[in-house]
This record gives structure tokens, sequence and C-alpha cells, in this order.
């Protein structure tokens, strides 16, 4: 699992920073495209819910998303990269 | 957002109208998962709302929808469970939506106890129309019509809910999203009328006129002042004084009575 926002939606309240109990939301610097600064990502790999939500099949804190007002948190599933033939060259 | 909500949920309106930090939205994620949780289909629910903010909700949500009169939410829905009591019906509501132009009809459906879950986002003011004061303001805040303080009481919507004869009655706030999401869920499996009330942040027209500016301002303010209701009680037996700025948190009610609606 993944965790992601969706800069399309936040709104820049940080009120994901605010709950986070394990400070992966840290306020952002820069302004986006559409002059709103989106909070930045910590570590995501930190949060419990990315780690374990599939080895516990349920959901384990997920706060964030339900606080964030503008539904602009999710999770998304990873997928694994592909694998390539390496060529080795004489 | 789990795949479940994001079906509720009508992507295409999204981003929704509110300002940056309002609570609505987290209610609605609140109710979504509760609803989510129930296993109800998008065809058998309504959502009904009045006038406000808050009652916008209704439209982000993906099953039909009643956007009503201001005040007249809760007839509507009455009207909607009399004639289809087979439908589940969610109301949502806003303060001055409820308490104030509405109050009549509210204090009725809890005496008439008509099954159906009327969650009211308790934003302190009118947020919409420029942030008047309303029957909910706490005594001293400030508003655009209360500019020296508001001199009168605070509706206490969950006691009156309970005392008019609602089956459930519970109040939690935006920052208690977990405790508010299993009380929506209880309301909502409880035949009868249940009432949720959730005090949330409207930083726009309440905060910065009270020096809670931001979002997180107003989220720190109700973890610091929510009171568990048991809590509180204790605290009357042994004599202990209550600060005036604390509000109680918690279920206030939670009984059978014999309810109206209920399909059979």
């Amino acid at each position: 699992m993944k965790l992601i926002i969706d800069e399309t939606r936040c709104k820049g309240c940080n009120l994901c920073t605010t709950v986070c109990p394990y400070s992966i939301f840290t306020e952002g610097k820069k302004l986006n495209e559409r002059g709103i600064v989106v909070p930045v990502l910590d570590r995501p790999q930190r949060c419990t819910n990315c780690r374990l939500r599939n080895l516990y099949n349920r959901q384990l804190c997920g706060v964030c998303q339900l606080i964030c007002p503008d539904q602009a948190i999710s999770w998304v599933e990873e997928t694994e990269g592909l694998t390539e033939k390496v060529v080795i060259e004489y | 957002m789990s795949s479940k909500i994001k079906d509720w949920l009508r992507q295409d309106r999204l981003p929704h109208i509110y300002c940056t930090g309002c609570g609505n939205g987290t209610v609605i994620n609140c109710t979504l998962s509760a609803v989510t949780q129930m296993g109800w289909e998008i065809d058998d629910t309504v959502f009904v709302s009045g006038i406000g903010c808050s009652s916008r909700a209704s439209g982000y949500i993906s099953t039909d929808s009643l956007h009503t009169t201001h005040g007249r939410a809760l007839a509507f829905a009455t009207g909607v469970k009399m004639a289809k009591p087979e439908l589940n019906v969610v109301v949502f509501t806003g303060d001055g939506d409820l308490s104030a132009i509405g109050g009549n009809h509210f204090i009725h459906a809890c005496r008439r106890n008509i099954d159906m879950t009327v969650i009211c986002i308790n934003n302190m003011i009118y947020g919409m129309t420029g942030g008047q004061g309303s029957p909910c303001t706490p005594e001293g805040k400030y508003s655009t019509t209360t500019p020296y303080g508001a001199h009168e009481p605070a509706f206490d919507l969950a006691e009156l809910a309970a005392a008019a004869g609602a089956n459930y009655s519970a109040r939690w706030t935006a920052y208690h999203v977990k405790q508010l999401s299993d009380a929506i869920k209880t309301g909502l499996e409880k035949p009868g009328l249940s009432f949720i009330e959730s005090i949330t942040q409207c930083p726009t027209s309440y905060g910065r006129r009270n020096k809670l500016r931001t979002a997180s301002d107003m989220l720190e303010y109700m973890r610091t002042n929510a009171l568990l209701l048991s809590k509180k009680r204790r605290m009357e037996e042994i004599g202990e004084e209550i600060p005036a700025e604390r509000f109680t948190v918690g279920e206030f009610v939670n009984r059978n009575k014999p309810a109206m609606g209920v399909p059979k």
C-alpha cells in the first residue's frame, strides 16, 4: 500500500499534519500550480496502514483519511516493478 | 478513500465548494464510512438536507437526495419515510437549519420517533450567509450579529433530542472521527429517530472572529474542551466545578421506544 495526496483536491488546510500520530505529513513550502501549499510526505513508509494493512486485512489507523475534508488522502496498491533482463556486454 | 466510500461520492462534483479546513467534509467521510459498513445499497438510500453549508453535503453523494427548503429537511424526510418505509433515510442539517428555523420540526420528529438518522453539523454559526449568530453560538463568542459577544445561553441539541423522545442521541466533534463514525453507525442500525450532533470547525466565519483563525486551532480547541459525559457526571457527583468553556461529548441516550415508519 502507498499513501498519496491528491493535489487536485487538497486545499492545504493541514489537518492531516495535526492528527497523524506518526507525523508523516509535514507542512509544504512551495505553492503548486493552483496556488495551494500541499503538505508533503515525510517517510510515508512509517505509516502502519501502508505497511501492515494487507497483513491484518483491515484499516489500521486511517485517521488522516477520515479527517481530510477534501477527500484527498487515499491508499493505492503498489505495483511491483517489472523484471528486466540485464544484458551483459563484454 | 477505500474503494467503497469512493463509490458513494460523486467524483465529478469534487473538489467541493467548502472553505479550506471546513469540517463538513470530515463529517461526510465519517457518515459514508458508517453507511458502507452497514452494507446498504445506493438505490435504497436517500439523503435529505435543508439549507446551508452543511446541507450541500447531500449533493456530493451519489444516492437520491433532496435539497429542501430552510429548516424543513425533517418534514420532507418524514414524508419520504412514511411513503416508502423500506428506504433508508439520512438527514444532513446544520445548527441554524435544525434548531432555529426548523426547531419545531425537530422536536416533533423526535416526539414521533420516526425511523431516520439525523446528522447535525454544528459549526456554532450561520456560515454560508456571513457568520450570523445561531442558537448554538456559545455565550461570549463573537459573530456578525453578536459583536459584543453572545449574551444568550446556547442550545444543547443532544439533550433536547433525548428529552423530546429520540431513541438515540449522541454528540462528538470533527476531531473525534472514529467515535463519530461509530456513533453514526449505531444510529443507522437503530430503529426510530437517531440524532448525532457533530461539533465542527468553521475557521472562515467563526474561527477568525474568535481567535481561532486556522482549522488546526479550532481542532485543538475542540480537543481540549470536549468533556466526556461520564466524566462530567462524575465531576458533578463530587461537586467539582465545570468550566463554562467546556462542552460534553458522548452518548446521551440509547433506548428502544416504539418507533414510527419502521418497515414490517
